[in-house]
């Protein structure tokens, strides 16, 4: 599975897009893979792209969590973008919160919620 | 509870909509054995010979009564009813008391509940019976007045059955109507409407439980999706009153949203709502809430950066 993340870096942020399925492996590397261009690039913010995610579970919210935290550790903003209704659905009756990570609908508010620096998940 | 002195018996739906009945587990509690059978059979010459007034008595009663002389339109149909009467009466003290006869009662009390014949005259009925079979009972057993006794016993306990079985068709009914009505309620749509670019209202009629909080909260997610919705205002001026539960379920619905990426803001905060989140220790402090559905829709184009601005547009003045 190695090499099945890809971090990209748009502008002073990075984008991840995260696979449909991602096993326990994929999702450590996302954390490897988002600290090490953190500490690269210096960025001052992180977007995950969870559009095409259709099963949560346990281990993957709390590792979102937790990359979040440390990404804002590391001085930098987490928003989860895109995350579908049925899997909103499954994760609250499942008790799995991101942690209070900022959301958005969709990348694009992603991108101008961390760039407009405002406070708040609903821009 | 008294021990079971038959095998607990699952039955199958023997009576349309009637959930099985454990008849066995009930004759066991009232006390019903082989001996009380045994008794009813040794009753039957004696309900025999008098069947024919018995009914002709208990007719007389329900005649002298408008509302249960009203299922007698006619003779012919009196007539008939007291045949089936007389039938039911015979069978009291047929002497097996197995499935067919769980069956055959089972579809009296459907039938009477069809009819729409109210449980009190259903009941009443019942005590009318004891009343006029048990001074003939004790009649017939003069020379033996302890087994007339005993006898009358083993009639009062068929026809505590015969009256449990009445009231689980009648219950039975009740509980189909309640299924079907709340289906309904479930069925009528909880709109999520989409009152500006970016912000969707769903107004919540009546209570949340968990099956409705279901839907609803699949729908709002779905059209927030749908609509790129970053603000819902979910307005419960129609909630008529919150318990734990129904707040518990706000709160999830409130969280999946934000999981989202979008924004709820909660309207209709009456007062005596208000009071009764506090008094109940519910935590909404996390939450945007306004009392009025125009206050959420301000809170709605501030978080959207939208401002109203009175004005003269162009073409908008009359």
């Amino acid at each position: 599975m190695t090499g099945s993340i890809s971090v990209i870096r748009v502008g002073d942020l990075l984008l991840v897009t995260v696979p449909p399925d991602p096993d326990d492996p994929t999702v450590g590397e996302l954390q490897e893979g988002v600290l090490r261009a953190m500490e690269q690039y210096d960025a001052k913010g992180l977007v995950l792209d969870i559009s095409t995610v259709e099963t949560l579970d346990s281990f993957f919210a709390r590792t979102i969590a937790e990359t979040a935290q440390m990404v804002g550790l590391m001085g930098g903003r987490t928003v989860i973008a895109g995350m579908r209704a049925s899997v909103a659905i499954t994760a609250t009756q499942l008790g799995l919160t991101l942690g209070g990570s900022l959301t958005a609908l969709d990348v694009d508010r992603a991108l101008r919620l961390l760039g407009r620096g405002a406070q708040g998940g609903a821009r | 509870m008294a021990s079971r002195t038959g095998p607990l018996e699952r039955r199958k739906s023997t009576a349309g909509e009637v959930a099985p009945v454990d008849w066995e587990g009930r004759k066991a509690f009232v006390g019903f054995t082989s001996d009380d059978a045994q008794l009813l059979r040794d009753l039957r010459p004696v309900a025999e010979a008098y069947a024919g007034e018995v009914v002709e008595e208990f007719y007389r009663r329900f005649l002298s009564f408008p509302e249960t002389r009203a299922f007698f339109a006619d003779e012919a149909r009196l007539n008939r009813v007291k045949a089936m009467q007389k039938q039911y009466f015979l069978g009291l003290t047929e002497g097996e008391y197995g499935e067919a006869y769980l069956r055959n009662r089972l579809e009296i009390g459907r039938v009477h509940q069809r009819i729409g014949l109210a449980p009190r005259w259903y009941m009443g009925a019942y005590s009318i019976y004891m009343q006029l079979t048990f001074p003939r009972v004790l009649a017939a057993f003069a020379h033996d007045l302890e087994k007339g006794q005993r006898a009358f016993l083993a009639l009062l306990k068929i026809i505590t059955l015969d009256k449990e079985l009445a009231v689980t068709t009648y219950i039975a009914a009740g509980e189909e109507i309640i299924t079907r009505q709340s289906q309904e309620i479930v069925e009528i749509s909880t709109p999520v409407i989409q009152v500006w670019n970016g912000v969707v209202v769903a107004p919540l009629i009546g209570s949340l439980d968990s099956q409705r909080t279901q839907q609803f909260m699949e729908r709002l997610l779905e059209r927030i999706v749908e609509t790129n919705s970053p603000v819902a205002l979910v307005d419960i001026t129609g909630v008529p009153t919150i318990d734990t539960q129904t707040a518990q379920h706000l709160v999830e619905t409130i969280t999946a949203v934000r999981l989202l990426g979008a924004q709820v803001v909660l309207t209709g905060v009456r007062p005596a709502i208000a009071q009764t989140l506090v008094h109940l220790g519910i935590d909404l402090s996390g939450i945007s809430t306004r009392s009025s559905l125009a206050a959420g829709l301000r809170v709605a184009f501030d978080l959207l950066d939208l401002r109203v601005v009175a004005g003269a547009a162009p073409g908008a003045r009359e």
